[in-house]
């Protein structure tokens, strides 16, 4: 019997790698994805699209849908969230939380599931510092934002569930492996985008706290081996940079040589690397900005402050096992060194418009 | 003995507006409660040009010194503004009046050379030290120099330049080959003419300022082989009081090292506020023989400045 794949949040930071590499698959025959307000970025003959909203209970399907998924649905990879990292807790939890609950609500109605694959993010880490391993669950000293803190709320209650569950916890998105385009902007990219126009003063942190980047195109493969060959009842992967991470210097330093090198005239702004400061010094200079109403940097500031944080709690995921498990299906952790230089080569040359806006006409 | 600042003198005008006075007459952009956040509370407005009030510091600066005025090798006329750099005239001929050869006469400073510094906003006063002490460096037989800054805004304008409060006022200084005090020990700068439009680059110039003040400063600290633990004091320029503690956290000094206080009593005076804070700070009693401070400040242009010396 072949499968059926129930997703939501395809629509997100990695929905258009996942369901390519998802649609690619041979014992995969329908792809049922819910979507919200957003279009999706794939139009494939396996996908058939079904109107909702996870917010609602039954997730806000027709009541013919939700009997089709409940009746075909083989697995389920659930990636729908608010990601936003300046949302306020009650919007984080009622969409990460109350979307979880009510989507495993409805899996329990599934008949013929098989996995449950539940996207996570390593930043429910919050504020911990040092070695986070795959299997680090408790967390005690709070988060740097609401998103996280539902994730990692999110992440109990998958825990709790008696469904074949396993959660893939993944590492900030920065573009694909090939050639650097990014599918949407995230903070990363706003913040690289301010250094480039000359708009970020500080970034909190060390020279040496590790900044974690992956690829999309990686990211998706490594969903989809858990999903179906690797999936493992249980378990929690971490889908990351690990060791491979930049040193947030040295990331600065590569940024202003690979500005330069995409755009030679940048070099004569002669633009400084913005400076690493504690979270305090960041902070000062936030509450100055707001309190003197200065919209543009006030802006900067508000994209900046909700994750730049996470540097100064230094750490560094650990991805042993699950790097283990993808290397025996041959899939190989891209190099940063290697696909950093492309993104900023895209993000420059497309002046900072990423592949999903221009795929979309919104150029 | 080294090159240094052996003698400093400032005219401020005799009024000063309190924030709530300025703001009554619209020359603020900010509120006066926002503007005494950031450690402002009046400003100095002249009813006298610019080159009155630098008269007077020179004259003033030559009578206190033991120095024959015809010792004096250079005369340095600083200014941020085109108006300090010429004589009130209204004939166009009368631009080429400028207030440095007429000090030199009216001085009588007969064997001084006499030029003007431009161009570089609140830093012309400091880049007329830095002159100096090149021009000295360079000629061995010359000993001394007057610098000279003087700014005094149009009347009527607006006083708040990016959340800070502007003061009209002049100050005079001598440069002198043998010192006995504010010995010159390193001096960096660095232009950034990217942001050379003051009005559309604010806020590129706001997110510069703070990573490039902390390149300066470290690159200065280091030329002159001091690290931070060995600098007394900070000699700021008045600007916010806020943006000086985030710099002083970003060079890891603290706010009791930096002298502040004339922030508040004097607002920004463009015209050289860090020599005149250098000389309130010595009559305070804040820098005792052999104490090493800094000096920073920057000026639009885009041009930042700081100077390491010895007390």
């Amino acid at each position: 019997m072949p499968d059926i794949v129930f997703i939501t949040g395809a629509s997100g930071m990695m929905g258009q790698h996942l369901l390519q590499a998802i649609c690619a698959c041979d014992h995969v025959a329908r792809v049922l994805v819910l979507t919200h307000h957003s279009p999706l970025p794939v139009d494939h003959p396996k996908i058939r699209q079904l109107k909702g909203d996870i917010t609602l209970r039954g997730l806000g399907l027709e009541p013919a849908c939700s009997e089709d998924i409940a009746r075909r649905a083989t697995h389920i990879i659930h990636g729908a969230a608010q990601t936003s990292f300046s949302s306020e807790p009650s919007t984080a939890r009622g969409v990460n939380v109350g979307g979880t609950e009510n989507l495993f609500r409805l899996a329990e109605g599934c008949r013929r599931l098989k996995t449950i694959c539940y996207l996570s993010t390593v930043y429910v880490a919050g504020k911990q510092t040092g070695t986070i391993d795959e299997n680090h669950r408790e967390n005690t000293l709070g988060f740097v934002n609401a998103y996280e803190q539902s994730k990692y709320e999110a992440e109990q209650l998958v825990r709790s569930s008696r469904l074949p569950v396993s959660i893939v916890r993944l590492s900030t998105i920065l573009g694909d492996s090939r050639d650097g385009a990014p599918p949407k902007l995230g903070g990363i990219h706003h913040a690289l985008r301010f250094f480039f126009h000359s708009l970020a003063p500080f970034v909190p942190g060390t020279e040496e706290s590790l900044v974690d980047l992956i690829a999309a195109d990686y990211a998706a493969a490594a969903v989809v081996a858990l999903t179906f060959d690797e999936f493992a009842r249980g378990r929690t992967w971490h889908v990351c940079g690990a060791e491979d991470s930049l040193p947030l210097g040295r990331l600065l330093d590569l940024s202003l040589e690979l500005f330069s090198r995409n755009r030679p005239a940048w070099r004569q702004r002669a633009i400084a690397r913005p400076a690493i400061v504690r979270l305090q010094t960041f902070e000062r200079f936030a509450e100055t900005v707001e309190e003197l109403g200065q919209a543009t940097l006030g802006n900067v500031v508000r994209v900046i402050k909700h994750f730049a944080p996470q540097m100064a709690y230094p750490k560094i995921f650990s991805d042993c096992e699950t790097r283990r498990v993808l290397e025996s299906v041959n899939l190989r952790r891209p190099a940063i060194a290697d696909f950093y230089p492309k993104v900023i080569a895209y993000l420059v040359s497309h002046n900072w418009q990423p592949a999903l806006a221009r795929s979309n006409g919104h150029e | 003995m080294q090159i240094g600042i052996s003698a400093i003198e400032y005219v401020l005008p005799p009024d000063a507006l309190s924030l709530e006075e300025l703001a009554r007459d619209k020359l603020l952009c900010s509120s006066p409660e926002q503007l005494r956040r950031l450690g402002f509370d009046r400003c100095y407005v002249s009813n006298l040009p610019a080159e009155a009030l630098a008269s007077q510091a020179a004259t003033m600066l030559l009578e206190r010194v033991a120095v024959d005025r015809e010792d004096v090798d250079l005369l340095i006329y600083a200014g941020a503004l085109a108006s300090s750099h010429q004589v009130s005239e209204k004939q166009f001929l009368g631009s080429f009046n400028y207030p440095a050869a007429k000090m030199q006469f009216e001085l009588g400073l007969l064997h001084a050379g006499a030029i003007g510094i431009s161009q570089s906003g609140c830093l012309g006063f400091t880049n007329a030290v830095k002159v100096a002490i090149d021009f000295l460096r360079a000629n061995q037989s010359r000993n001394r120099v007057l610098c000279v800054g003087a700014d005094v805004l149009p009347a009527g304008a607006n006083r708040e330049i990016l959340y800070n409060v502007i003061s009209d006022g002049a100050c005079a200084l001598l440069v002198e080959r043998d010192s006995p005090r504010n010995k010159i020990l390193a001096h960096g700068s660095v232009t950034k003419g990217y942001y050379w439009d003051s009005i559309s680059s604010k806020n590129e110039i706001m997110a510069a300022y703070f990573p490039t003040a902390k390149n300066v400063i470290a690159d200065v600290l280091k030329q002159a082989g001091c690290s931070r633990d060995q600098v007394e004091l900070v000699i700021p320029h008045n600007v916010s009081l806020l943006s000086w503690e985030i710099l002083l956290d970003l060079i890891g000094l603290e706010k009791e090292q930096l002298f502040y206080q004339n922030i508040r009593r004097k607002g920004h005076v463009i015209a050289g506020d860090n020599w005149i804070n250098l000389k309130d700070a010595v009559d305070e009693k804040r820098l005792r023989p052999g104490d090493r401070f800094l000096s920073f400040n920057f000026g639009f242009g885009a041009n930042w400045a700081a100077t390491l010396m010895e007390h």
